[in-house]
């Protein structure tokens, strides 16, 4: 599917082993001036193929500083993150461009759709950046709306559609380029109920299909859906326990059986 | 790659006119300035040439300078030296006449008009081709005979006799204070731009030539010498030789002998529209770089505003030079487009104008082409900083902007 020009780590592509995710001693320092702020403090995490994993805590637990990472959107400042075996904290700021654009794909808590320009396109820009040609990245576009149920609404912009359909558009894009990785931000952050559970719906059926999903939230009944929920608090991860996942009316008694966790 | 940057600059550019328009504006007018000013040279250079070719590349003419302060009766020349110089230069010069030229005016009865006459010697037409209608040129019997004999122009015939076919026709004329009578042998016709007669006076004086020796007894003395060199002769190099000959002549120094040559006189309006051109381009240059700056100007808000879609479009997968490319294509574009809208606009005032005056313009495709590149490496220049600085954003950050 890739061109050869869009060159990735050499380790990359013999590479089948079953930890997709990897965290040893994990730590951010945020150094903003004078002083010195420990984002996460020595986290060690596996996450394997497969799992649908929700990653809780309030704000300012480090939970944002994971996703950063585990986005390779950022570096940590000590320790490892082997993501699908790459270890990112060697790699430059273009190699992480390319390492997201193959690896992960993003939902936003605000959708983050590009502005005037149709679902279509916003589904197709993933696969842009990825060199891969007009044809087959329509083709793709268009069945991956067609999947997430958008498939007569390939022209509107994103200010024309409703927020469930923006975030499925949304989901649409992060599986443009097929990866391994679905990291979900808040995803039904700003959606009304019925819009979050059929996202959620969503999550579970690509998780059921056999991609990862790891999902960040403050939000019980969202987190209800995984399969595995880990809690963080003051830059460290303080619970990882196993989840029967919920289906829909269910979350409300998933809520009251978690509430015991330490939180 | 490119065709998407090209269709994701037309998109933004697209989706803000107005801003885009004003942001081009200065482009516009710069280019639109520069196409117009260099046409309308380019125009007046031609019509120069056209003047020249018609006066005949290879004229000169020769004499003492009036800047000397002992002007004295022998400065002037003789027929008998003319007659030498013919003969010691004959294989250099073509043709040669004592530059001899009146205006009167001719009388038929009632009918008055004003002539230029030039005195030409028989071999004129050798040089500066008449195209004869009516009866024939002049010929050798008519110069050595001093004959009172004309060959007007058709619209100065039409003038005086009422028709151009006047040949064997007489008038009156009166020149030095000596009134005579003048037979018309010839006449002939002349195909002049009207920008040319613009130029050339007022339209009223009309033109005619008459043997030269009508106009020069054999004892006068007259100025300077007017002669056409031969073709394939250096000329610049003839008159120097010509210079120190006729300075020996004359018993002065070479510094005080004058030539004056259609060549020398093109190169001097060749300079000065030079002069002007470089002058028009530092105009030029400046209003790019204003223009330029407006860009860059529109470019920086520009990436600020859409510091959400960079953060976007890196946790997508873009790399540091595929954002890069994109804002520079955008400022590529406007720059372009800009230049395309000036060079609209500047051959259109050109043409409009070239139909007002009835001159015939020309546009250098060359101009045109220069023009629009010159306004997309503007636009690349000027780009350059926004789009880096784009480029640099940290999608974190780039994230979170509201």
């Amino acid at each position: 599917m890739w061109k050869k020009k869009d060159k990735l780590p050499a380790c990359v592509t013999e590479n089948v082993r079953e930890d997709l995710i990897k965290l040893v001693d994990v730590v951010k320092v945020y150094d903003t001036g004078s002083i010195k702020v420990l984002g996460l403090k020595r986290v060690n995490l596996t996450i394997k193929r497969g799992e649908f994993v929700a990653i809780m805590g309030q704000s300012g637990s480090g939970k944002s500083t994971l996703m950063n990472i585990l986005g390779c959107l950022d570096r940590p400042t000590m320790g490892h993150f082997y993501l699908d075996g790459i270890d990112t904290a060697e790699l430059s700021a273009d190699e992480l461009s390319a390492i997201r654009n193959r690896k992960i794909g993003f939902v936003f808590q605000s959708f983050n759709l590009i502005a005037r320009t149709s679902a279509l396109k916003n589904v197709e820009l993933p696969m842009t950046y990825a060199h891969i040609s007009k044809k087959t990245r329509e083709e793709r576009a268009l069945m991956l709306l067609e999947r997430v149920g958008l498939g007569k609404r390939y022209e509107h912009m994103p200010n024309e559609l409703s927020g469930g359909q923006r975030q499925r558009v949304a989901i649409a894009r992060a599986l443009a380029n097929e990866p391994p990785l679905i990291m979900a931000d808040e995803p039904t952050g700003n959606l009304d109920t019925a819009s979050s559970v059929e996202i959620m719906e969503l999550f579970s059926q690509l998780h059921r299909e056999g991609a990862t999903v790891v999902l960040v939230t403050h939000e019980e009944n969202i987190a209800a859906f995984a399969g595995r929920i880990i809690r963080f608090r003051d830059g460290q991860l303080v619970s990882d326990l196993p989840n029967v996942p919920q289906s829909q009316g269910q979350e409300e008694t998933a809520k009251t059986e978690k509430e015991g966790a330490p939180c | 790659m490119l065709i998407e940057n090209m269709s994701m600059a037309l998109h933004a550019i697209r989706s803000n006119k107005m801003r885009s328009f004003l942001t081009m504006l200065g482009i516009i007018i710069g280019i639109g300035a520069v196409i117009a000013i260099v046409s309308v040279g380019d125009s007046m250079r031609n019509l120069f040439t056209d003047a020249y070719k018609d006066v005949g590349f290879n004229r000169a003419v020769i004499m003492v300078s009036w800047d000397v302060t002992d002007f004295r009766m022998t400065d002037y020349f003789t027929r008998d030296e003319m007659d030498r110089v013919r003969d010691v230069y004959q294989d250099k010069i073509q043709y040669i006449d004592s530059d001899a030229n009146t205006e009167a005016e001719a009388v038929n009865g009632r009918r008055k008009v004003k002539y230029q006459f030039q005195g030409i010697d028989s071999n004129y037409t050798d040089v500066q081709p008449l195209d004869i209608i009516y009866g024939r040129a002049l010929n050798t019997a008519d110069v050595k005979g001093a004959a009172n004999h004309v060959v007007l122009e058709d619209k100065g015939a039409v003038q005086l006799f009422g028709t151009a076919d006047c040949v064997g026709r007489t008038f009156r004329m009166t020149i030095n204070k000596d009134t005579q009578e003048y037979m018309v042998v010839g006449v002939y016709h002349k195909d002049i731009s009207p920008m040319m007669a613009m130029l050339m006076g007022n339209g009223q004086t009309q033109a005619g030539f008459l043997p030269y020796t009508v106009l020069t007894k054999s004892n006068d003395y007259f100025q300077d010498l007017n002669f056409y060199v031969r073709e394939g002769v250096d000329v610049n190099a003839f008159l120097a030789e010509l210079t120190r000959y006729v300075a020996k002549l004359k018993g002065r120094p070479e510094s005080e002998i004058r030539t004056i040559s259609v060549v020398e006189q093109m190169g001097s309006v060749d300079t000065s529209l030079s002069a002007m051109a470089a002058a028009v381009g530092g105009i030029a240059a400046i209003s790019l770089l204003v223009g330029g700056i407006g860009i860059m100007n529109i470019m920086m808000v520009s990436v600020t505003e859409r510091t959400r879609e960079i953060g976007i479009r890196k946790a997508l997968g873009a790399r540091t030079r595929d954002i890069m490319i994109q804002f520079l294509t955008e400022s590529a574009f406007m720059s372009a487009c800009g230049g395309i809208i000036g060079i609209i606009l500047g051959v259109g005032l050109v043409k409009a104008g070239g139909a007002a005056f009835q001159m015939t313009v020309v546009v250098r495709p060359s101009v045109v082409v220069m023009a629009v590149g010159f306004s997309a490496l503007v636009g690349i220049f000027f780009g350059l900083y926004p789009a880096s600085k784009a480029a640099k954003k940290d999608p974190i950050e780039a994230l979170r902007y509201e």
